[in-house]
């Protein structure tokens, strides 16, 4: 093949690559919801949970400080920015302090005798209502006085102001201009998002809208708009994530590139060494996006994380080529063992395919199809490609030097024995506990952020993310009642300063029975006529002016029982919404609790439909549950590796010659990652399991019987090549700050290392046997 | 919005008088506030005692016919009343007492810029008795209040009115003032008469 001919079939392979990524990229959907990533529930409560994640409101909420300006400057950011968010899809509340007098849609105003609790304590009798004029005729001597004048006439005994104070945060901070302010004079906004708060790309996407409309505001430039919250630190820490990843993977690559310049001397295997990988990766999200349609972006991690083992197969190509034969040739000579390892790594991952996890099912599509592709196009495309000028990496006299010391080695038959015993060792003396089950630990956000979120929330009063009170019933109504019958629970908690405050749907909405008690208690038209005028006798208003009052009142008692579905019109309709999800026939009630001072405190009484969740406990069940699965997954891909391995070589004592240091080389990685204090995740185990992959190389390549010296030393070399590419890419990412980072990088690097050096105590064929 | 208005020129004889009315602080004075409420039959009467702390700090307090504390301090009201817990609300909220609140800070601190920024004014004299009202310039502000007009003899400030735009009135009565008898019935321009009292 012409040269001219080689680069345009490199070219367009590179073309065909760019072209299949462009379409997969708009057809893939990369989902954040942490909810296809975890386990199907196996129970009530995880189920809860995994809706809990998804729906959460507190999780759901930015807490927004728009600071840097002169107090009143800011009020009226606040009002703008209120008003712009409010009408923008992304939000489906937004509260700032201000507009609270409109809290009740004027279509439902009637309906303020049945929401309100007034009548459960009081009667509208003749006593009741002079008691309440009374304070009326001092309200209008008071400075309220024009906030109220308007009102009177229709609402004497103010319900209005009673609900709008009943609907507003317990704990609001103090107002100024109108609007909320910290001690710090930073107006202060509480906005829900209608997405959830653990889909990064959603809220994301909610806070871009955010800081639009902020910058969009008339004088939005002079001040600070400053954001937190559950959804934007996730924003922030995936971002941050990223950036680390690239920035190190940019130094990987840089250092890849020397190194393959140094091992090959030969510019044109750069063009080439990365193409398998890529056509097995692009393979891999094509064959999600063909049987799953979507896939959790952390599957995708862990995906790309276990197909690093493809970045062997072309290097093996090259260190392999031999002078005097073709590339093809050289490629046929290497393929059995390459073939072996591929087959046997899709064969142990089949085992993902039937653990019932779409996670890990979707884990082993995009592997397997990943390594099949991958290793087709380094078996069939490659060779075709390679420059028929090249150097042959055996004449390297350092080579044959470092094959005469490693030859040299002594290989005493204990040592793997001794090995394995200090491994047990080291993991009975491990100091820190086994798993680390808080996914969350792994990517933290910065003191800075977790503080400053801490601050808004506890000035905003907003509520607490990790604990929901859930209710549970057939009906919509029926989790109303139960919150109904639990409040007095609540009522106890908080004045225990258990917790300062738990929003109840009931708050918002009672159940229809309790609105038709109200119903019953208000007064025949007459009656309250009667009653009415005994009590203005007292006063000076004038005649007639309440009649609005009566109008409403009797309106209120032929009214229909109010559901949340005609509720949802009224201001504060998408937030009862919010609070009640149907779910398999069934309803739930998520009550939120803000500011949780001792959670053991808040005990609910047998036997009613509540229960307190535990968003952290629970989810780390959940990952334990997960992890559980994962682990028997991988046993079970362990054996199944073992047998067709035995099965290739149909001789147990060369399958185990290559099996022992493999798995002694993962156990010590495992021993000294908890001998050095580490909890162990899951993303320790994939990096454990793209170790071993690499590791089966290794050992696979050692153990096999070559013909002369010059063959030896080209195996050494591509394994040299192999482990230093390991090293250098998985070193990088050892030496982050990122927890999620390190654990990847250090665990591979660590494994690599193992790997290699028993591999040569291992793997090789002894000399004297 | 604060400098969205050139202040115009106010009559010098204003400014003069705005400086002659400056108190030190803390100053305190009995009222008499007479209320007309087009709600009620009859017009509010309430006597009680007005405390300035210095600017932005006000209270309030109604004696008889019952007795209630109003305070006013950072922007926020509180108003307290027997065996009743506090009520708390925003000054913007209450743009009448806010009107109050500038113009008695701006007046007892002889501060007729301040005065100046918010309101023009209009100054009649009919020595020693004279006049100086106050209509908002912001808008939004004068959506409740029309006018808020001062009257007084000499260096003593007698009476302060604040003008609704409903139509609505008060009238507080201060220092020697507060204590006149009310002329029956009492009518705006039956109190008004009284403010204006050689």
């Amino acid at each position: 093949m012409t040269n001219a001919r080689r680069y345009a079939l490199i070219a367009l392979w590179w073309l065909a690559l760019a072209a299949c990524a462009f379409v997969l990229q708009q057809r893939l959907v990369i989902s954040g919801d942490l909810r296809e990533f975890m386990p199907p529930p196996t129970n009530a409560e995880q189920k809860l949970l995994l809706d809990a994640i998804g729906e959460g409101p507190a999780s759901r909420l930015l807490l927004l400080a728009i600071g840097d300006a002169p107090p009143a400057q800011v009020a009226r950011l606040s009002d703008s920015l209120a008003r712009a968010l409010r009408t923008d899809a992304h939000f489906e509340r937004v509260l700032n302090g201000g507009g609270d007098l409109a809290a009740l849609d004027p279509a439902l105003l009637p309906y303020r005798y049945v929401l309100s609790p007034t009548l459960d304590e009081h009667a509208f009798d003749a006593a009741t209502l002079r008691d309440e004029l009374q304070q009326r005729v001092q309200d209008l001597g008071s400075p309220a006085a024009e906030m109220l004048k308007d009102l009177l006439p229709r609402d004497p005994t103010l319900e209005t102001l009673k609900l709008a104070q009943r609907w507003l945060p317990r704990r609001a901070p103090a107002l100024r201009d109108g609007v909320w302010f910290s001690p710090h004079d930073e107006a202060l906004l509480l906005v829900q998002t209608r997405a959830g708060g653990f889909d990064p790309q959603a809220q994301a996407q909610a806070i871009a809208a955010l800081q639009t409309a902020f910058a969009a505001l008339p004088d939005g430039g002079s001040a600070q708009l400053s954001i937190s919250g559950p959804g934007y630190i996730g924003v922030q820490v995936g971002a941050q994530t990223r950036r680390e990843a690239e920035r190190l993977s940019v130094f990987g690559s840089a250092g890849f590139i020397v190194l393959l310049l140094l091992a090959y001397r030969s510019g044109g295997v750069l063009a080439l060494v990365a193409l398998p990988l890529l056509s097995g990766a692009l393979a891999g999200v094509a064959a999600i996006a063909f049987a799953f349609g979507s896939m959790h972006g952390i599957t995708l991690a862990f995906g790309f994380t276990l197909l690093g083992v493809a970045q062997e197969y072309p290097l093996r190509v090259f260190s392999h080529r031999r002078v005097g034969t073709d590339a093809r040739t050289s490629v046929r000579e290497v393929w059995p063992l390459l073939r072996l390892a591929i087959v046997s790594a899709c064969i142990a991952y089949l085992a993902f395919l039937v653990s019932g996890v779409a996670g890990l099912q979707q884990l082993a599509v995009f592997t397997i199809s990943g390594l099949l592709v991958a290793g087709a196009a380094t078996r069939w495309l490659l060779p075709a490609l390679l420059s028929a000028s090249f150097r042959d990496v055996a004449e390297s006299t350092w080579l044959e030097k470092l094959r005469a010391i490693i030859d040299g080695v002594r290989r005493p038959r204990w040592l793997p024995w001794a090995l394995l015993l200090l491994a047990l060792a080291w993991l009975q003396m491990a100091p820190a506990p086994l798993w680390q089950n808080d996914l969350a630990a792994l990517t933290p956000a910065s003191p800075a952020l977790l503080a400053r979120e801490g601050e808004l929330r506890a000035a905003l009063g907003a509520p607490d993310v990790r604990y929901l009170l859930v209710i549970e019933a057939p009906s919509a109504d029926g989790v109303l009642a139960a919150a109904e019958r639990i409040t007095p629970q609540v009522d106890k908690w908080i004045a225990a300063h258990a917790v300062d405050d738990v929003e109840l749907p009931s708050r918002y909405l009672p159940s229809a029975a309790t609105q038709r008690a109200r119903q019953t208690k208000l007064p025949e038209h007459a009656a309250l006529v009667a009653a009415l005028d005994t009590a203005l006798a007292d006063t000076d208003f004038l005649p007639g002016l309440f009649t609005p009052f009566l109008d409403d009142v009797e309106a209120a008692r032929r009214l229909p029982v109010l559901t949340p579905e005609q509720f949802a019109g009224s201001p504060f309709g998408a937030r009862l919404q919010a609070m009640l999800l149907p779910r398999a026939g069934r309803w739930l009630g998520l009550a939120t609790l803000s500011g949780v001072h001792d959670a053991a405190a808040i005990r609910l009484d047998a036997g009613s439909d509540a229960h307190l969740l535990d968003l952290k406990a629970a989810s780390e069940e959940l990952v334990a549950a997960y992890r559980t699965r994962i682990l028997v997954a991988l046993g079970a891909a362990l054996v199944l590796l073992g047998l067709s391995v035995a099965l290739a070589f149909r001789n147990w004592r060369r399958a185990w010659a290559v099996l022992a240091p493999m798995s002694l080389a993962t156990l010590l990685a495992f021993a000294v990652l908890r001998a050095g204090g580490i909890s162990l995740s899951l993303f320790h185990l994939v990096a454990l399991t793209l170790a071993a992959g690499l590791g089966l190389h290794y050992a696979l390549f050692f153990e096999r019987p070559v013909a002369d010296a010059a063959e030896a030393r080209r195996t050494l070399h591509a394994t040299l090549v192999c482990v230093g590419s390991a090293l250098l890419v998985f070193g990088l990412l050892a030496t982050s700050a990122l927890p999620v980072l390190r654990a990847i990088g250090l665990t591979v690097a660590l494994g690599v290392l193992f790997h290699f050096f028993l591999s040569i105590q291992m793997a090789r064929p002894r000399q004297d046997s | 919005m604060l400098c969205a208005t050139p202040p115009s020129a106010a009559p010098s004889e204003a400014t003069a008088l705005i400086a002659k009315l400056a108190r030190p602080v803390p100053a305190s004075t009995a009222y008499t506030e007479v209320r007309f409420v087009h709600l009620l039959r009859k017009p509010l009467v309430l006597q009680g005692q007005l405390d300035y702390n210095g600017p932005g700090q006000l209270g309030k307090r109604v004696e008889a016919p019952y007795r209630e504390t109003t305070t006013i301090a950072a922007g926020a009201v509180e108003v307290t009343r027997a065996e009743r817990p506090p009520k708390r609300f925003d000054l913007d909220r209450a743009p009448e007492l806010k009107a109050l609140l500038t113009g008695f800070s701006a007046l007892l601190g002889g501060d007729a810029a301040t005065l100046q920024q918010f309101y023009t004014m209009e100054f009649v004299e009919n020595a020693p008795n004279w006049t100086l009202t106050l209509l908002p310039r912001a808008a939004d502000s004068g959506s409740h209040l029309r006018a808020l007009v001062v009257a007084g003899a000499g260096v003593e400030p007698r009476c302060f009115t604040l003008q609704q735009a409903d139509g609505d009135s008060s009238t507080m009565l201060l220092g020697a003032l507060s204590e006149a008898t009310l002329p029956q019935p009492p009518t705006p321009a039956a109190v008004a008469a009284l403010c204006a009292r050689p």
